[in-house]
């Protein structure tokens, strides 16, 4: 399996390699960086370019870890063994009818390797991320409640997201290939932008890119990323906008900053210092 | 290599046998053609956290990419080259692996022995700092194995390594890095290490079967909410002097962003050292009583921010205090011991990088053996936050 990008998506030369080495020595990667930097993105596009079945769990504060595995549902059994199962056909005597796996669950049992995303892991805390280390790591789980062994027909193509919302355990990261996505440059970033509008004049994609790194020099809470740029090219192009106005008179300045404070703050009335 | 790895290690890279392994393994698959290629390989293997990012490329650049080399090592040479011969040698004069195990010993066994050794005798010099050389042949009749496919002549690229090495992106990163504006995000994703999350309900399963059994087998279902840690935090803040202005701004900006997740934040401030009495307001007008603060020690945790420099007097002397008005005779660190002991999850931030503490003022010493201290740069604070939590560090 070599991975080199799809039509739809920049790949960085570099990011590709990295993908390609992870792939080849089969260890998960760990994609840190800021939002809008296409992490998970790029979960789908492997998928894409292999022509294969992608996993996806979205990770969520709550999470134990194992329900990303199987669910086993006590509940619907209890209900089952007391109501009856009526036409669904569920056998109350056989378990199996009463679990459900999880997408790591269903990468491990399929016949084809598959491309495994878990997506914002920094929101489960680190109990269950040290859950998820072995089952990554050997391609197996137990199912406690039978004490069944499932492993992994084929070693699924493993990538992780991480927001960098909360630090990851080191235990976690030592198993881990980890790569810290930084923001694109200008070089780059006319690149994707070209991917999404390829016919819009170089002289406005130089003015809306000056403007944009000066937004995100500016010291927002949330600086404006690739998502908010498209947005707003995307707008501007929809009203059709020559220039991008500059300084104060930015137009369509919503589409880059989101928060009211940031916006606040770029027209000048930021909040009262609160430290004179 | 093991200068590599040494170089590695005193670039405060956590490195250990299982990388070096992994990072054999990634060039026996001919993983690294090339130095760009061998640049993310290793980048991948040794360095998992992108506080680490920049010492990497600058060890890397000075390892592979100096004047005189750009060339791929042998890694014949540098993996089972000389050192690991004399090592293996010796390890059979010794007679720590006969020549019996030596015949069904895989390479890789005895290559992890070998820098399993290497690893512990930090410091100590083997080989000279270039690991380029001419191969030899292995006595032991190893380098069969060894060879395989291992055997790269580079070209000599200056490529993109070289390239993203010289943009140093990841600089602001680092841990050394005091906190700016473009790292508080990273410093928050360790303070939030102090709360702890979990799930908020689950079903009670033992009271379920109580209630359901005396029911007469009508089911119900009994819901917990699980218990919530949420955290006490006092933040003591040293407001005297223009020298703290700056980083205040940037700690409440820190602390701020993240109030929703205590259950209870407060500043105090106060001017230099502390003589009893800590003040609620920046001007330090509203006082706050000392047996106040005190009392609230046993459930909450304490950050102290400042510079822990001040004249030895102010913390020595009895009347140090630089107010006539606060009468305090006690000196200023037996204010501090006190402090101490009340609270015992605390820890006392400085802004000063560590490496300065000795040589600004003696009193950063004394404070520092009554509170654990670290700087205030994003290593100093994840160290912080794992002092609090009661963690190893």
């Amino acid at each position: 399996m070599k991975f080199e990008g799809t039509r739809n998506y920049y790949l960085g030369p570099e990011l590709g390699e990295i993908v390609n080495i992870a792939i080849a020595m089969e260890k998960p990667l760990l994609l840190m960086g800021e939002a809008g930097t296409g992490k998970t993105r790029l979960a789908f596009e492997i998928a894409g370019a292999f022509g294969v079945t992608m996993e996806e769990a979205r990770c969520k504060s709550t999470f134990k870890g194992e329900e990303l595995c199987y669910v086993y549902d006590a509940v619907l059994r209890l209900n089952d063994s007391r109501f009856g199962s009526g036409e669904s056909g569920r056998n109350v005597n056989d378990i199996w009818d009463y679990l459900r796996f999880g997408p790591i669950g269903r990468a491990f049992l399929a016949e084809d390797r598959r491309v495994l995303l878990i997506d914002e892991i920094d929101k489960t805390d680190s109990d269950t991320q040290d859950n998820l280390l072995d089952v990554l790591e050997d391609g197996s789980f137990i199912i406690r409640e039978i004490n069944h062994k499932v492993s992994a027909c084929k070693k699924p193509v493993i990538i992780i997201t991480s927001n960098a919302k909360r630090e990851l355990s080191d235990p976690f990261l030592r198993r881990c290939f980890c790569h810290y996505i930084p923001f694109p440059g200008a070089e780059e970033i006319a690149i994707i932008v070209r991917l999404h509008f390829p016919d819009i004049s170089g002289q406005l994609l130089d003015a809306c890119l000056t403007e944009f790194y000066r937004l995100r020099e500016g010291g927002f809470e949330k600086p404006p990323a690739t998502a908010e740029l498209l947005d707003w090219i995307g707008a501007l192009r929809s009203s059709a906008e020559t220039s991008p106005g500059s300084g104060g008179s930015l137009r369509h300045v919503g589409t880059l900053l989101k928060r009211s404070q940031d916006l606040l703050k770029f027209r000048g009335q930021g909040q009262r210092n609160p430290w004179r | 290599m093991i200068a590599f790895i040494q170089q590695l290690r005193k670039a405060e890279i956590p490195v250990s046998v299982r990388y070096v392994l992994e990072f054999y393994d990634g060039i026996r698959r001919g993983l690294a053609p090339d130095l760009d290629r061998l640049f993310l390989l290793a980048r991948l293997v040794f360095v998992k956290r992108v506080e680490h990012y920049d010492a990497f490329e600058r060890v890397f650049a000075a390892f592979f990419l100096g004047k005189d080399s750009g060339q791929m090592p042998q890694w014949e040479e540098t993996f089972a080259g000389k050192p690991f011969e004399e090592w293996l040698r010796e390890q059979v004069a010794k007679g720590a692996i006969s020549l019996d195990e030596l015949r069904t010993f895989e390479l890789d066994e005895l290559l992890k022995r070998f820098w399993e050794t290497m690893l512990k005798q930090e410091g100590e010099h083997h080989g000279g700092n270039r690991w380029i050389g001419t191969g030899g042949r292995s006595p032991f009749g190893h380098s069969g194995s060894s060879g395989g496919g291992v055997r790269v002549y580079g070209k000599g690229l200056h490529g993109t390594a070289q390239k993203v090495i010289d943009r140093r992106n990841y600089m602001n990163y680092s841990g050394k890095s005091a906190l700016a504006g473009t790292n508080v995000g990273q410093a928050l994703a360790a303070l939030k290490n102090l709360k702890r999350a979990g799930p908020e309900t689950e079903l009670e399963i033992d009271e379920t079967i109580h209630r359901t059994a005396k029911n007469g087998g009508e089911i119900e279902l009994v819901f917990t909410k699980e218990l919530r840690d949420r955290l006490k935090l006092v933040v003591l803040l040293d407001n005297g002097g223009y020298s703290m202005e700056p980083h205040l701004q940037l700690v409440k900006e820190v602390f701020g962003k993240m109030r929703d997740r205590f259950k209870d934040l407060k500043y105090y401030y106060f001017h230099n050292c502390l003589y009893g009495t800590v003040y609620e307001d920046m001007r330090r007008t509203v006082a706050v009583a000392w047996e106040t603060l005190v009392s609230r020690g046993a459930d909450t945790h304490l950050i102290v921010i400042g510079d822990a420099n001040m004249a030895p007097s102010e913390l020595m002397a009895a009347n140090g205090s630089l107010y006539s008005h606060t009468h305090d005779r006690r000196p200023g660190i037996e204010w501090l011991k006190q402090l101490r002991a009340a609270f015992p999850a605390s820890v006392w931030l400085n802004p000063i990088p560590r490496q300065y503490w000795a040589g600004e003022s003696v009193t950063i010493t004394h404070v520092g053996r009554i509170f654990p201290m670290e700087d205030l740069t994003l290593a100093g604070i994840k160290n912080g936050v794992q002092i609090l939590s009661g963690g190893e560090y």
